[in-house]
């Protein structure tokens, strides 16, 4: 590995820097960065317009595997994670069995090594089997490799058991993934508005969200648990968030990018491709959630990737799977946030690397000499086809299959080895 | 052509009827010809020879995903009327518990060869989703999915407003019950806005109004009193017992005291208003007998205007998707 790529966009959060450089990688790391560098043996990689910036952290992907390979491996779809430019990923405890033991998570990380693209962190269940009624063995789960915990989308309905966990999560200092949704308030399949109204859809209620959040964010404060909000998808739920961090709490959250990108309009005509938990929302909503990516309510940006075979969107509405596989298209749809909104890309990178690390208490030190080389090289200009032969993870619910996108990952580098570099 | 999602589906390229599955995003001119085409079927019945050979040598099958005796009734009467041959299939939801998907059943009818598929099924959109995944070749007509639409229905009754009222842009037209979960609702209003009335109130408490219904250009009343003064049209919805076991209602007792039709309240509409209702009715729940029976309720014309309207759409509809098929015969 002795690679010099010369003349990239140079784009660093963790620096603020937005330059054109020339960066040479060996031994697994940044040896030399620079406006132009001369370095006689390295393979030459001419970057010219391309963007190299940090490889990207998934706070949530779900990776199918144990139980559902027929939808996606763990191979399959960490390789696909690496072709969108990750290098480390979260995968949800929502497996079968979940990830409540360390079976389990052993099995999720040595399948994720054995794959070799991606390094996989696990969030391990909050309760066992995700069954909202006994605690899971998280001291043990933490030591065999949890990073934190979640009941991924089941509610603990219960508020005993939620107050148990958080107490029991607070002891020890786990940190707390919530995906703030009422159960029952969720029994839906869209955003209840006008077009649920007209589709004859069972509306999920912003309410939905909210009530949970201002539930989860008292448990918190009760307990002094430490707890991360996923997939935020409502403006109501984004400014709860804003003052409850403006108190101080030590709070973060994130946002799946296909609630960046598209509101409850893509629903129409019962496009099944968009039926997704939490449901798409109102363009007011979406303008909420870019300004609070904007100002920092906001840390971190997640693919929610859901791979499924073709027959679970195959359905009337209501009865497909919920999910996107989103992998595939997860640069093309960044690239066209940082062109039709005010968030740049030092932003759109920062959210998907340095804040979700920080968060998980990561440190890292972007583009510099000496630093670990977890970079990805995007070119913002290449037109190519998304196809079933040109998609790399196994989900078939691809929303823009067989679309001309713009943008793609030209070269994945994890700990300076390649895990993805993108074919002619 | 211009048109609303909704609408693209249904029309060929050169804006007939192929399938129909919803009123929403029709044009005016295809609705008021469907009433045109439905008003000259009306006689067809009264004749001593009920048929007409538009559908001879064409299949059409009834596919019941959900139970219904009335609405499969006139189907298959209209049907035949057409000179069409008829298969009826009732496809509970057993044999898709039986772990057969809505798309396998299909393919094994597509196998069948059939013209038309008339679809009723308990979800939003599966005459959509036939329409568009499946049998792209086969007219589609929607029985009633879910709660989105029954188009057939809808325009039943728009027919039952034609017959016995002025034009449409003068009218007064109240929707009282059960909205939220009425697919009717939905449909009658897209076809009343389509149709020039300029004001649609549907009337109910708040736990039975969709939300946003004044988006879809109506105004919205819980005060049934209010909402009937100087109607000139009343539509009556049915309002299902299990709306109490599900927290929309706390009693049929306390609704009937709501937004019961009873002579009392009748008179709050214009003199000559006209009563409907879908049926089948509850009385004493939603009306009055004495009002379901009295002389301003058409109740009992709305089923034999029920097929008619059925014959016009299936015979649109099968003339569209034969043409279609030229066209993309043609292009091939």
């Amino acid at each position: 590995m002795n690679i010099l790529i010369r003349q990239a966009r140079v784009v660093d959060p963790y620096q603020q820097l937005d330059a054109i450089m020339d960066v040479h990688i060996a031994d697994g790391n940044i040896q030399a960065i620079g406006a132009e560098l001369n370095i006689p043996d390295a393979q030459v990689i001419e970057a010219k317009g391309q963007i190299l910036c940090p490889n990207f952290t998934d706070l949530l992907s779900y990776l199918r595997q144990p139980g559902n390979s027929q939808k996606g491996t763990i191979a399959s779809e960490t390789r696909a994670a690496a072709s969108a430019g990750f290098g480390t990923l979260l995968p949800s405890p929502d497996t079968q069995p979940a990830s409540d033991s360390t079976a389990v998570l052993e099995l999720v990380q040595d399948r994720a090594e054995q794959a070799g693209y991606c390094q996989v962190l696990p969030i391990a269940a909050l309760t066992q089997g995700l069954q909202s009624t006994h605690l899971s063995n998280m001291l043990g789960l933490n030591k065999a490799g949890a990073v934190a915990f979640s009941n991924a989308g089941y509610d603990i309905t219960d508020n005993t058991v939620l107050l148990r966990c958080y107490e029991y999560a607070a002891t020890y200092k786990l940190k707390i993934f919530v995906q703030a949704r009422d159960a029952a308030l969720s029994h839906g399949h869209m955003h209840d508005g006008i077009l649920a109204t007209q589709l004859g859809l069972n509306g999920i209620p912003v309410i939905a969200e909210t009530l949970a959040i201002s539930r989860h964010l008292q448990m918190m404060q009760h307990t002094g648990v430490s707890c991360h909000f996923q997939q935020l998808s409502s403006a109501a739920g984004v400014e709860m968030l804003r003052q409850a961090k403006a108190q101080g709490l030590a709070i973060s959250a994130d946002v799946d990018l296909a609630h960046l990108c598209n509101t409850e309009q893509q629903v129409q005509g019962y496009n099944s491709q968009y039926h997704v938990q939490p449901p798409l929302r109102h363009e007011s909503d979406r303008q909420a959630l870019i300004a609070g990516l904007a100002d920092g309510t906001i840390d971190a940006i997640v693919s929610a990737h859901q791979p499924h075979e073709a027959a679970a969107k195959q359905a009337p509405f209501a009865d497909t799977a919920t999910g996107m596989a989103i992998y595939d298209i997860f640069m093309p749809l960044l690239l066209s946030l940082a062109a039709d909104t005010n968030l740049s890309l030092l932003q759109l990178t920062a959210a998907l690397s340095k804040q979700p690390r920080s968060l998980l208490g990561l440190d890292e030190n972007g583009l510099t000499v000496g630093a670990a080389a977890n970079l990805c090289l995007i070119d913002p200009n290449l037109s190519w086809q998304l196809t079933s032969t040109s998609q790399q993870s196994r989900g078939a619910n691809q929303c823009l299959q067989n679309s001309t996108l713009m943008g793609r990952v030209m070269l994945t580098l994890q700990h300076g080895k390649v895990t993805w570099q993108a074919h002619d | 052509m211009n048109l609303p999602p909704s609408a693209q589906l249904q029309l060929t390229e050169t804006g007939e009827l192929r399938h129909f599955l919803s009123i929403d995003g029709l044009p005016k001119t295809l609705l008021e010809r469907i009433l045109d085409t439905a008003n000259s079927f009306v006689v067809v019945g009264n004749q001593e020879v009920k048929k007409v050979p538009l559908l001879r040598g064409k299949t059409v099958v009834n596919l019941f995903f959900e139970n219904s005796t009335r609405t499969r009734s006139t189907f298959e009467l209209a049907a035949q009327r057409l000179s069409a041959d008829v298969l009826n299939l009732d496809i509970n939801t057993s044999a898709t518990s039986k772990g057969e998907s809505l798309l396998d059943t299909l393919r094994n009818l597509r196998a069948m060869h059939s013209d038309m598929f008339v679809v009723r099924h308990s979800q939003s959109g599966a005459a959509h989703f036939i329409a568009q995944q499946v049998t792209p070749n086969v007219a589609i007509i929607n029985a009633g999915d879910g709660r989105h639409a029954h188009p057939t229905q809808a325009m039943l009754d728009m027919l039952t407003i034609y017959r016995h009222k002025a034009s449409f842009d003068q009218l007064k037209v109240a929707i009282v019950g059960d909205i939220l979960h009425s697919r009717v609702a939905r449909d009658q209003v897209h076809a009343l806005t389509t149709l020039g009335c300029q004001d649609v109130r549907l009337i109910g408490p708040n736990t039975l109004l969709p939300t946003a219904a004044e988006e879809l250009g109506v105004t919205t009343y819980n005060d049934l009193d209010k909402g009937l003064e100087d109607v000139d049209v009343i539509i009556m919805l049915r309002l299902q017992t299990e709306r109490m076991d599900s927290a929309f209602l706390p009693s049929a007792s306390e609704y009937y005291q709501a937004y019961g039709l009873t002579r009392q309240r009748l008179c709050k509409a214009k003199s000559d208003a006209i009563v409907m209702h879908p049926g089948p009715i509850n009385r004493g729940i939603e009306i009055e007998s004495e009002v379901a029976d009295g002389e301003q309720s058409l109740i009992l014309n709305q089923v034999g205007y029920g097929i008619a309207i059925r014959m016009a759409v299936m015979s649109m509809a099968m003339s569209g998707q034969m043409q279609q098929r030229q066209i993309m015969e043609a292009n091939q």
